[in-house]
């Protein structure tokens, strides 16, 4: 008899992206020590996505990394510009990804508060990269001490779009679409009706249409309902019927979201 | 100012006819001075429920194409004072109501009466969208059953979208009339009931009619229902009418009359 040793699953990881604009080994390097001392415990062990902004040599490659490392960062993928450099990734250990679908968020808001946001970034781990956006700059906002320092980069607001909210009931045969966010509706959603959102959906009535979360691909996405009996669910494409939305969470507050391609319907208590 | 109230549902058949030779009956008798026009060009009805269909000389399209005055299109009712008709074109389609001259037909009336009720087609065509555009007030004719209920939920949509106010961004005051209900077929489940339908459609009650042969009696004769003070339509229609003007009036016809031992039936108020 043998046990099952392993398991495959997948998993969403929120992972800081350093974007290689231009490599100097020098000034790299004095920068992102700048950078990486104004939030230590942020960055450290933490792990990383180079992004190759332009073509680098091997050798130049095999430098980047090095500094990294050194300065206690844990590249463990490549994208990009890594056409030429596939065999130097291979003996580096580490994954070329520069196939992968991307939503990157821009981190900008530095400030010795940060320090934080680790917890914050790894809690938020499910819900893609705007998370770790807004709770870094929710700290930032929220610290006092933020003196802005001219130093290091200026702090930025972070670029959320609000959530678009309808306060009417969606009638049949319409459809509304929430781009680049969440969509918050704070009426029913009648049958034949149609939601669309990049981020998540809110309905605060009955969901009898249709609720599509995720539509860019953002499979952190989720569908939350005061009163499920949805025809359709869909979350970055995976989506159930009305057959299957039909469980124990029909006609009860719910939540829907996918996890390992399969979507979950779990009640909202 | 006089008001314009359009009687819609989406679906054909429910009722759009009866109910506004009713209601603009009662309007009248209530001392507004009131006309009611036939939308529905190429199947033109509202005159034979009011009676009136051999005295048609010119009509709602001649008056648009200004072959006719309107003083020369419109029928003084002889039952009722200050109520007229404005009947359709039977041989012409619904191509001929053109945004400009519907506009200018309303505005000449609006000089003369207090309410204009429009009687508009099924469908969510042009026709229907036609007789929208202008509404101030929206009467939603709805029976008790799924389909109906849905074609009414998309009217609304549409009344929200397309009508003129809505592209002022001034809603549409909506109101439900419920007709064909009958109480004994919704205590066995056969029908929706009006609760059912209130929380699909979240629009106030303006009415419910119960289904009744006084209704088709009065079409066949050429007689508002509502002249019909025997009725229970009638007075449904009467109660909904003074609702319309503001009154405050509690529904009737809404339980099966008991008898007997039914009286074990459940589900009673």
């Amino acid at each position: 008899m043998t046990e099952t040793c392993f398991r495959m699953k997948g998993t969403t990881l929120t992972s800081i992206v350093l974007e290689v604009i231009d490599f100097e080994p020098d000034n790299f390097e004095a920068q992102l020590s700048q950078k990486i001392a104004s939030a230590p415990q942020f960055f450290t062990r933490s792990s990383l996505i180079l992004h190759l902004i332009k073509p680098l040599s091997a050798t130049e490659f095999e430098l980047l990394v090095a500094l990294c490392r050194r300065l206690q960062l844990q590249p463990m993928a490549v994208k990009g510009e890594v056409a030429e450099l596939k065999p130097t990734i291979n003996d580096l250990g580490l994954a070329d990804v520069s196939q992968s679908k991307f939503t990157d968020s821009v981190l900008r808001s530095q400030n010795p508060s940060q320090q934080a946001t680790a917890s914050n970034v790894n809690s938020s781990e499910n819900n893609g990269g705007s998370q770790a956006q807004q709770s870094s700059t929710s700290a930032a906002n929220t610290s006092s001490d933020s003196d802005a320092s001219p130093s290091a980069v200026t702090p930025l607001k972070a670029e959320i779009k609000p959530a678009k909210v309808i306060n009417r009931p969606v009638r049949s045969g319409q459809q509304v679409y929430a781009e680049g966010g969440d969509l918050v509706v704070t009426a029913s959603v009648s049958e034949g009706a149609e939601l669309l959102a990049d981020g998540n959906i809110h309905v605060y009535g009955t969901l009898r249409g249709r609720a599509l979360a995720g539509v860019k691909g953002n499979t952190g996405a989720r569908v939350f309902c005061q009163s499920l009996d949805a025809e359709l669910i869909s979350i970055a494409g995976q989506f159930i019927m009305h057959e299957t939305v039909k469980g124990e969470c029909w006609k009860k507050p719910a939540q829907v979201y996918l996890e390992e391609e399969t979507l979950r319907i779990e009640p909202l208590a | 100012m006089a008001k314009i109230i359009v009687v819609t549902s989406g679906k054909g058949g429910v009722g759009k006819t009866t109910s506004s030779a009713a209601i603009s009956t009662g309007l009248a008798l209530a001392g507004h001075k009131t006309v009611v026009i036939d939308f529905d060009v190429g199947l033109r009805n509202l005159d034979l429920i009011m009676g009136c269909e051999r005295r048609v000389v010119y009509d709602f399209v001649n008056v648009i194409n200004k072959e006719a005055s309107l003083k020369q299109a419109l029928i003084k009712d002889k039952r009722t004072e200050n109520l007229f008709i404005l009947p359709a074109s039977q041989t012409r389609d619904k191509d001929a109501l053109t945004v400009d001259g519907v506009q200018a037909v309303l505005d000449e009336l609006k000089k003369d009466f207090e309410f204009i009720i429009c009687d508009s087609p099924a469908g969510i065509e042009q026709g229907a969208q036609m007789a929208l555009y202008f509404a101030d007030e929206a009467i939603v004719v709805t029976n008790p059953e799924v389909s109906s209920v849905r074609d009414s939920d998309r009217i609304l949509g549409i009344l929200q979208s397309k009508s003129m106010r809505a592209e002022k961004g001034e809603p549409v005051k909506e109101h439900l009339l419920l007709t064909r209900y009958n109480p004994t077929r919704v205590e066995s489940a056969e029908m929706l009931s009006v609760a059912d339908v209130e929380e699909i459609l979240a629009i106030p009650l303006l009415g419910v009619i119960p289904e009744s042969e006084a209704v088709l009696k009065a079409s066949n004769q050429g007689q508002p229902v509502i002249l019909d003070e025997d009725a229970n339509a009638g007075q449904a229609y009467a109660d909904a009418v003074k609702r319309l003007l503001g009154e405050t009036v509690p529904h009737r016809f809404l339980e099966a009359e008991k008898k007997g031992f039914f009286k074990r039936l459940l589900g009673g108020k």
